[in-house]
């Protein structure tokens, strides 16, 4: 029943929602954003922000009308009371404002909110949702399909997803709490080592979303940003099938060209990184489609010719203090060449 | 009622004039001069102190505040590497919370507490001096972590797993919790003593509803200090214990959990926001009323106000842990008593503008940061209920929406009343009047930069900002709201720097004040401006809530010597002890004189501080026994030792002194202190049960390793002194003495062997405490159960020796009293800490 | 019933206190006694709020409103009958009985909406 409710306000919202989007988004330029919760993108993400814009206009006018009651209590003449009448006025005052004000105010507003809270409950649902599996690391993101079809697939700071479904992250951390938030989208979650937080989330449609570490997790917190897109779903099938390990793999062994770098990858980085079908080093990011991403570094540059390069030769300057030692031993040529072989991991 | 009246001017040849009474007294309380004036006790130069020392801090917690916005006004800046950002941030909340908003406002109820209810002093003046020091030690030692670019980075709330020594191997970490827990004792034991001073110091008559509005602001302030500050004291040892010597409570592969850091920490750090508010607050409710010409409408309602607030705050602490993923119903409760919350602040926002409304309200510079301190307060207040609301904190929480709420409720909430509070009572610190002009552009420069500050930020976090981060990208629609925000930062620090040179200079260009000369109602006008160091002259009998409006001539009747306890040939500081409800005098408190050994003892706790940061345990251990002798010397200097009252004589028809009696004002700093305790040890207990229960890789062998037995013997040697105590303490409430120190030996032996078994049962165990967690808290539990037994078994022996000396006895009973009280709670816990560490495994099994 | 009420002194300060004690004792024992139901025997999550967790924690509710609601109605009686000093400290009693029995009232809500361990 709820997936059916979900969906049909889903439709109505995917039939309007561009020109919709477009309008709003012009009226309030100062809305969108990557990263705005103002601009919201899914059903959780929309609630809160219908919330937050009656609470704004509910508070502006609690705040004006206090305040204008003070000063004008400078201004007004002197009226001379009894002490009985003394006693009612302020007696008014203090109840009715004091009083039933906030408490008509804070009931009002749990009987909005707890619903809206349940939405991003991982309640049971008739079809089970898509689980996707999210780790925080110092700095970058970890992300892991364990139900796709022919085998778990796990890739880093990215996050593709389907759109028009509820999906349930399982989040944790693996060294300190990260925070798990995809702004757009709905409510934030901590990633706390130890320990699997779930929340659910759905994107109404096909988009680029902006995310970011949102726990204080040290040095670099600032650049532990995440690339999400919602995709349809058979596209969305299609990227998982293409990070299946075995159609890695043959992408990772194929190329005769880059054999030199192949070996300097597995002496330099292969304790730490995988590559499906070379390593299975697990303390670095994942690389098996590190062509295919669209930035570097958890979000520190975007992904363009020679920029890996760029990265294995000052990522210590780029991203001060991150767990990856620096390079100064390695030869140049040796991390241009290692650079653009993984620059061709494009599945 | 009946009263006990002292007139000054008793029969006989020594009739005084004012000059003499107040010569005579100035030679008791007057301050010394030069290497002399680190011993002052007095409240009047302590408090001053204080706010002085609490305005360098503020200055520094300014400044950092000021590279923090200059790091953000534009996208990817590299004005300070990551590290020194986090490094700033980190000790701007750090120095702005603990080194400059509690003590500020402590410094300003040392100083003002005493005066507005009719007293001449603090009533433990040692303890103001040592909590003085620990504070200016604890925070030289924290900031100058800055200097040494080695200050604490993991944020103001150093979460684990991150401020660990695996993830800040540094000493950050260390110097926050060390200094952190230094510069606690000094708010802990101003919370103690201004308890004990409101409710047992006050002025003859002064009953409890008709104790001026701050005073009871201070008492919930002092008594929220006194709960909430020990949950974050039993945090930081646990983490400094983890970091030194590895015990994993907060380590989930030990057995640990990192979510028991938060608990502990937000179990302190919600009060701690009332702890900031509640004194603000009790400005604004003194100020409107005089600013308006009348009594406050609704002191009940406001008394009903502050107790909610103080109780309900205590749970809230959920509110800042919403995203951590505890189950919702759990969350909504902590969401539904966090909008509870908005309940009586209403009622007192409310409470002020009904007196506005019915009074004659003038614009004087105090009420204009009145008025800020309004529109602000409530602006603060309204996003905080729109936090509490679950789904759109787990929006805007950890963004610089949370950033600017936070700083729209501590600056609003504080920082403007207490402006406002400075200015009003500066003729009474100098004698002199602030410059309107200087005032009102540091008012709106101050105001307008703080709302261009953090209005904006409402606004860089709604669009999605995360707080805590060195920089950030263009693109997001975030550059322009920064670069405003930064620019009015600016002008902010322009506002205050006026407010402070306006400050700094009325002390020598400002007009001179008349008497009163706000025409205010409370006692605290009834000082000579500035006060003199036993404030007043004769101590009156109060009738009103407002003794200065329904009797004008009091201040001078007061100075005359018309009142009571004008008396000064005895050599002691003396002044009432009243009654804690009604106001009637029950006895003459004296009060200890200028002392060293606050000092001594505070720089002894520097050495163990410094020590424990550089690993030098076995000096740390050295100094921890230097400061105990300390402060066990200092309370030698009690009872009828000489430097105390040896000569119990006073005039006749007065009552007794207080330590002639059997429930002097010791026993209620003896009960707030165990209430202190008693909240560590809560605390403590929680940690070991929510490890139990909720930690992921909690593991707990088959059976306790303690031997039962051996807590048992323990048990029953404790029980056994307490019994003997008991008696003796019966004995010397009839006057009987005999036996008392073959007692006191008696049970100090038993104290003794306590202790011993307890250590046999410890060491027997053979705790790996650096393995799990279960055996590094059972470590904790069973030392803190050692210290205090210890400490008891000292006692009681020291007490033994003083009935040797004649300091203690049948004359003298007070001492024995309140050594039994802390006898009393070790036994309470001793059998709690037997059942929940030893009994209760056995029972449920692991 | 009344016999009782007297012995409590219902005018002494103490009163204070003790309605927001009450409710402090009974949050910490719903939060805590939730939490552990829900680490011990958590239902499932298709039960809804039909649970033994959700009813034991209202049934600790109603206990809790019943005896701060008994003790709101002592106090104003108390104030009725006397003034000055005693009748503020009844007064001022009675409203934080009051507000602590709401207090429970509001708190305890979710209980009879939420699944109690998602």
């Amino acid at each position: 029943m709820r997936l059916i409710i979900q969906r049909l306000t889903q439709q109505r919202v995917n039939s309007l929602g561009t020109p919709l989007a477009l309008s709003v988004g012009l009226l309030l330029a100062g809305c969108a954003g990557d990263k705005s919760i103002l601009d919201p993108a899914g059903q959780a993400a929309r609630d809160v922000v219908m919330i937050w814009w009656v609470m704004l206009g509910f508070g502006t006018v609690v705040l004006v009308l206090v305040t204008a009651f003070w000063l004008y209590t400078f201004k007004r003449k002197e009226v001379i009371r009894t002490p009985a009448e003394e006693r009612t006025i302020a007696r008014r005052w203090i109840i009715g404002g004091g009083i039933v004000l906030p408490v008509a105010s804070i009931t009002a507003l749990l009987a909005f909110g707890v619903p809206t809270g349940q939405r991003l409950l991982p309640l049971p649902l008739a079809e089970p949702p898509e689980v996707i599996e999210v780790i925080g690391h110092q700095w970058w993101w970890e992300v892991r399909y364990p139900g796709a079809e022919g085998g778990e697939v796990v890739t880093s700071n990215q996050l593709i997803m389907p759109a028009g479904e509820p999906i349930d992250f399982h989040v944790t951390g693996a060294d300190v709490i990260h925070a798990f938030w995809v702004p757009r989208l709905g409510g934030k979650i901590d990633m706390i080592p130890g320990r699997v937080n779930k929340i659910r989330l759905e994107a109404d449609e096909p988009a680029v979303f902006g995310a970011q570490c949102a726990e204080f997790c040290g040095a670099q917190h600032a650049q532990m940003q995440l690339y999400v897109e919602a995709v349809e779903r058979d596209e969305y099938d299609a990227w998982l099938a293409a990070r299946q390990t075995e159609a890695l793999s043959s992408l990772a062994a194929n190329d005769q060209q880059h054999e030199t770098a192949r070996e300097a990858f597995m002496t330099h980085c292969a304790s730490c990184h995988r590559v499906a079908g070379l390593s299975s080093g697990e303390e670095g990011p994942d690389l098996s489609d590190l062509g295919s991403r669209t930035s570097l570094g958890a979000g520190i540059m975007a992904m363009e010719e020679g920029a890996v390069t760029h990265w294995l030769k000052h990522h210590q300057r780029l991203k001060p203090g991150n767990k990856m030692p620096p390079h100064d031993d390695i030869e140049t040529a040796t991390l241009e060449s290692l650079g653009a072989w993984l620059e061709t991991l494009t599945p | 009622m009946t009263t006990i009246n002292r007139e000054a001017t008793p029969e006989g040849d020594n009739i005084k004039g004012p000059n003499q009474l107040h010569n005579d007294l100035h030679d008791i309380w007057g301050n010394p001069r030069g290497l002399k004036a680190l011993t002052i006790v007095n409240h009047t130069t302590l408090g001053l102190r204080f706010m002085v020392t609490g305005m360098v801090f503020f200055l520094i917690g300014g400044l950092l505040a000021m590279l923090v916005r200059t790091q953000l006004a534009l996208p990817d800046q590299d004005f300070m590497s990551p590290d020194i950002y986090s490094q700033v941030t980190t000790m701007h909340g750090t120095v702005m919370m603990f080194l400059f908003a509690i003590p500020m406002l402590e410094g300003l109820a040392i100083y003002m507490i005493p005066k507005m209810i009719g007293a001449r002093d603090l009533v433990c003046p040692r303890l103001t001096s040592l909590g003085y020091w620990c504070y200016l030690f604890g925070g030289i030692i924290l900031s100058f972590s800055l200097v040494l670019e080695m200050a604490p980075d993991s944020g103001w709330f150093m979460y684990t797993p991150l401020s660990s020594s695996e993830y800040s191997p540094g000493l950050g970490s260390d110097f926050w919790l060390l200094g952190i827990t230094f510069v606690e004792i000094s708010a802990l034991s101003a919370g103690v003593e201004l308890v004990v001073s409101i409710l047992r110091t006050r002025t003859q008559g002064m009953a409890l509803h008709k104790m001026p509005l701050f005073a009871w602001y201070i008492l919930a302030m002092a008594l929220m200090i006194v709960v909430g500050f020990p949950p974050l004291i039993l945090g930081s040892i646990l983490l400094e214990l983890e970091r030194a010597v590895g015990m994993p409570f907060f380590e989930v592969a030990g057995g640990g959990d990192p979510i028991l850091w938060q608990h502990l920490f937000w179990l302190f750090g919600h009060p701690e926001v009332y702890i900031i508010f509640l004194p603000a607050a009790g400005i604004v409710s003194t100020l409107i009323p005089v600013f308006a010409g009348r009594p406050i409408v609704g002191y009940g309602w406001v008394v009903f106000a502050i107790t909610v607030t103080g109780f309900i705050s205590f749970g809230l602490w959920v509110h800042h842990m919403f995203t951590v993923g505890i189950p919702q119903l759990a969350q909504a409760f902590f969401s539904a008593a966090s909008m509870l919350v908005a309940v009586p602040t209403a009622i007192q926002v409310f409470v002020w503008l009904a007196t506005l409304w019915l009074g004659k309200p003038k614009m004087k510079l105090p009420m204009l940061w009145i008025v800020g301190f309004l529109i602000i307060f409530v602006c603060g207040g309204l996003t905080g209920v729109m936090l509490a609301l679950v789904p759109f904190n787990w929006q805007v929480h950890d963004t610089h929406f949370v950033v600017a709420h936070m700083h729209y409720v501590l600056v609003g909430g504080m920082f403007f009343p207490l402006i406002a509070g400075l200015y009003y009572w500066l003729p009474l610190f100098s004698g002199r009047m602030p410059s309107e002009t200087l005032g009102k552009w540091g008012f709106w420069l101050t105001f307008s930069g703080f709302n261009g500050t953090f209005l904006i930020m409402h606004w860089t976090g709604l669009l999605g900002m995360p707080r805590r981060v060195y920089s950030y990208e263009t693109g997001m629609g975030w550059d322009i709201f920064n670069l405003l925000s930064s620019m009015s930062s600016f002008i902010m620090s322009a506002g205050i720097a006026m407010v402070l040179l306006d400050f700094a200079l009325h002390f020598r260009f400002g007009k001179p004040a008349k008497h009163n000369p706000w025409n205010a109602d409370t006692l605290e006008w009834a000082n000579s401006m500035p006060p003199s160091a036993y404030n007043f002259v004769s101590l009156p009998k109060i009738e009103t809530r407002h003794p200065l409006w329904d009797d004008p001539d009091l201040p001078r009747t007061m100075a005359e010597g018309q009142h009571s306890l004008a008396v000064a040939t005895h050599g002691r500081r003396e002044m009432w002890g009243t009654d804690p409800l009604t106001g009637k005098v029950r006895e003459i408190i004296h009060l200890p004189g200028n002392s060293w050994w606050p000092l001594f003892a505070a720089m002894a706790l520097a050495v163990v501080c410094v020590s424990l940061l550089t690993r030098l345990y076995p000096l740390a251990g050295i100094a921890v026994v230097v400061a105990g002798l300390f402060l066990l010397r200092w309370s030698w200097e009690n009872g009828a030792h000489p430097k105390a009252a040896p000569d119990a004589e006073v005039a006749p028809g007065d009552p007794p002194l207080h330590s002639r009696t059997m429930d002097g004002p010791g026993l209620w700093a003896m009960s707030i202190t165990l209430l202190a305790n008693g909240s560590f040890f809560l605390s403590y207990l929680f940690g070991w049960f929510y490890l139990w229960t909720v930690s992921p890789e909690w593991r707990m062998p088959e059976t306790s390793p303690l031997s039962l037995v051996g807590l048992i013997l323990a048990g029953v040697a404790l029980t056994a002194g307490v019994v003997i105590l008991e008696k003796l303490v019966r004995g010397l409430r009839q006057g009987k003495d005999a036996g008392l120190a073959v007692g006191m030996y008696s049970i100090s032996a038993l104290g003794f062997v306590q202790v011993a078994v307890t250590l046999w049962v410890l060491l027997s165990a053979d705790l790996a405490v650096t393995e799990t967690s279960h055996d590094a808290i059972i470590m904790v539990g069973l030392a803190y159960a050692l210290l205090h037994g210890g400490l008891g078994a000292v006692l009681t022996l020291l007490q033994g020796l003083r009935v040797g000396y004649g300091y203690v006895g049948a004359h003298a009973p007070f001492e024995p009293a309140v050594v039994a009280q802390w006898w009393r709670y070790n036994l309470v816990t001793f059998w709690i800490l037997v059942g929940a560490l030893a009994v209760l495994p056995r029972v449920i099994g692991s | 019933m009344s016999i009782t009420m007297q012995r409590l002194n219902l005018t002494h300060p103490l009163h204070f206190v003790i309605g927001l004690t009450l409710w402090c004792i009974w949050f910490v024992a719903v939060y805590g006694g939730h939490a552990v139901a829900c680490s011990v025997a958590p239902p499932a999550p298709e039960q809804g709020i039909f649970t033994l967790v959700n009813a034991m924690l209202l049934v600790v509710s109603i206990a809790a409103i019943a005896l701060l609601a008994a003790l709101t109605v002592g106090c104003c009686r108390m104030a009725k009958r006397h003034e000055g000093r005693l009748r503020f400290n009844a007064t001022v009693s009675a409203g934080l009985y009051l507000f602590s029995t709401l207090g429970v009232v509001f708190a305890a809500m979710p209980i009879m909406g939420i699944p109690p361990c998602l």
